[in-house]
C-alpha cells in the first residue's frame, strides 16, 4: 500500500474513533435519564420534596431538591471518575494538570460552571417540571451553541455537511419544543420554568463544550474530565448545598439521608452512566472537533426517549417523534462526511 | 524539570525544534522521562500526538512506512512539528523554548 492511501487509511481510523465515543456517549447519556427520573419518587428526595413544597411551594421545592440531586449526581460520578483514572494509571497526569491552573485546569473548572449549576440543574427542572422525554431533548440545540462558539473562537472548521447536519437537529429540536408547547397550552398548563431549565440546559451544555475543546487542547480527556467533576463537586458541595443549608432549607438533614439500598443503587447507576458519557464525549471533541462529537453526541434524545418507552411505558408523542427523526438524519449527514474533509479539524 | 508538567505540553516542546520530530522518538522521550513503561501507555502518548495534530497544534511533515519495526512494524511513522497556533497555545502556557 502506498503512502498516501496508508495516510487516509490511518485517518479513518482517528474518525470513526472520534464518532465511536460520541455514540456511546449518545448511549449512555440516553441511559442516564433512568436513574435522572426514578430518583425524583425515591426517599429522601420525594419526602424532602415535599416538605419543601409545604412551605415554600412547589417551584422552589423542585429546584431545591433538583440541587441536592445533582450534588449527590456530581459526588458518585467523580467516584467512577477515580476508579476509571486509577485503571489507566493517570493520576500522576492529573496531578501535573491541576497544577498548571492558567493553561489547562482553568478551562475545566469554567466548563464545570456552565455544565453543571446551568444546564445540569436546568435539564432536572425542565425534567421535574414537564417531564422526562421533554428534559432529554429539550437539550438538543447545544451543539449549535457549541459548534458556533468553537469556530468563533478557536477556528475550529464547519464544513456543509456539518452545517446541514446542524440545521435538521434545530429543526427537529423546534419540532420537539413547539410540540410540547402547543400540548401544554393546550390543556391550559404552560410550565414556563420548566422551558427555562430546558433552555439552561442547551446554552449551558454549548458553551461548556467550547470551554472545555479549549483546555483539551493542551490536556488529556480523562484527567481533564475529572478536574471538570471536581470543580462541579466543590459548586455543589463546598458553595451551594451549605448556602442553602444556611437560608434554612433542610439539605443536610436529606442528605444524610440517602444511605438506603435502593436509593444507593439508582444514584451509583446514576454516577456510572453520566461519568462515561462525559469520558465519552470529551474523548470524541479532539478526534473529531466539538460540532460533530456534539452532534453526534445529540442523538442521546432519541436514545433518551426510547429508554424511558422500554422502562416506563411512556408512549410519546407524535411530535417528539418527528423531530426524533429529523434530528437523526442531522446527524447521519454528519457522521457520513468524506474523512479527506476532516484531516485537521481546524483552519490554520 | 522533566516529568513536571503536563504530557501534552512535553510533546509541544519537543516537536519545537527545526525539521520536526519523529513520533517514535517523542515517544520514546516521553516514557523515559515520566517513567511510563507498559505498552499501554506507549500507544496512549502516541494518540496524545495524534489529538495534538487533529486540533492543528502540530503538523506532520513526513511520514513513512515503519519497514523495521522501530515503532509498531507495518504502520505509518510520522515526523511532526508546531505549528503557529501551536506554538501561540504553547506561549500561553508560559513553555519555555530552548
Amino acid at each position: 500500500m502506498d503512502l498516501q492511501s496508508l495516510k487516509k487509511q490511518e485517518n479513518q481510523r482517528r474518525i470513526r474513533k472520534g464518532f465511536m465515543w460520541a455514540l456511546f456517549c449518545a448511549i449512555l447519556w440516553g441511559l442516564w435519564y433512568i436513574p435522572g427520573t426514578v430518583v425524583w419518587v425515591l426517599n429522601p428526595f420525594d419526602e424532602m420534596y415535599a416538605e419543601i413544597a409545604a412551605t415554600n411551594g412547589d417551584g422552589m421545592s423542585l429546584i431545591i431538591t433538583a440541587v441536592l440531586i445533582t450534588a449527590f449526581n456530581a459526588l458518585t460520578v467523580i467516584l467512577a471518575l477515580m476508579v476509571w483514572n486509577g485503571v489507566l494509571g493517570k493520576f500522576g497526569e492529573m496531578k501535573r494538570t491541576l497544577k498548571e491552573f492558567n493553561p489547562c485546569s482553568k478551562w475545566f473548572f469554567l466548563a464545570s460552571i456552565f455544565g453543571g449549576p446551568i444546564a445540569i440543574l436546568g435539564s432536572f427542572i425542565a425534567m421535574g417540571f414537564v417531564g422526562g422525554a421533554f428534559a432529554a431533548v429539550a437539550a438538543l440545540m447545544y451543539p449549535v451553541v457549541g459548534s458556533i462558539l468553537a469556530s468563533k473562537w478557536y477556528g475550529e472548521k464547519i464544513s456543509k455537511r456539518a452545517f446541514a447536519g446542524i440545521i435538521f437537529i434545530i429543526i427537529g429540536g423546534i419540532t420537539i419544543f413547539g410540540g410540547g408547547l402547543l400540548n401544554e397550552i393546550g390543556a391550559g398548563n404552560v410550565v414556563w420554568i420548566g422551558y427555562i431549565g430546558g433552555l439552561m440546559a442547551a446554552v449551558g451544555w454549548g458553551i461548556e463544550g467550547a470551554i472545555a475543546g479549549k483546555g483539551l487542547d493542551i490536556a488529556e480527556p480523562d484527567v481533564g474530565l475529572t478536574l471538570r467533576f471536581l470543580g462541579e463537586n466543590i459548586i455543589w458541595w463546598v458553595i451551594a448545598v451549605p448556602i442553602l443549608a444556611i437560608l434554612g432549607f433542610p439539605m443536610f438533614k436529606y442528605a444524610l439521608m440517602v444511605f438506603e439500598p435502593l436509593t444507593m443503587l439508582v444514584l451509583v447507576f446514576a454516577g456510572i452512566t453520566f461519568g462515561f458519557c462525559y469520558v465519552t464525549w470529551y474523548k470524541s471533541f479532539p478526534l473529531i472537533g466539538v460540532g460533530r462529537g456534539q452532534g453526534i453526541g445529540n442523538l442521546y434524545g432519541l436514545f433518551a426517549v426510547v429508554f424511558i418507552a422500554l422502562f416506563f411505558g411512556d408512549i410519546p408523542s407524535w411530535t417528539i417523534l418527528v423531530g426524533g427523526a429529523l434530528c437523526l438524519i442531522g446527524s447521519s449527514v454528519m457522521f457520513s462526511e468524506d474523512a479527506g474533509q476532516l484531516e485537521s479539524l481546524r483552519g490554520e | 524539570m522533566a516529568g513536571n508538567r503536563p504530557i501534552k505540553f512535553r510533546i509541544l516542546e519537543l516537536c519545537n525544534k527545526s525539521g520536526g520530530a519523529w513520533n517514535y522518538e517523542v515517544v520514546k522521550q516521553i516514557q523515559k522521562e515520566y517513567n511510563l513503561k507498559s505498552d499501554y501507555q506507549r500507544d496512549s502518548i502516541n494518540f496524545d500526538l495524534i489529538e495534538l495534530a487533529a486540533c492543528s497544534l502540530l503538523k506532520d511533515v513526513e511520514a513513512k512506512v515503519d519497514e523495521e519495526g522501530v515503532y509498531k512494524k507495518g504502520f505509518l511513522l510520522h515526523k511532526y512539528v508546531i505549528t503557529d497556533f501551536g506554538k501561540a497555545r504553547a506561549a500561553n502556557a508560559c513553555l519555555m523554548y530552548v
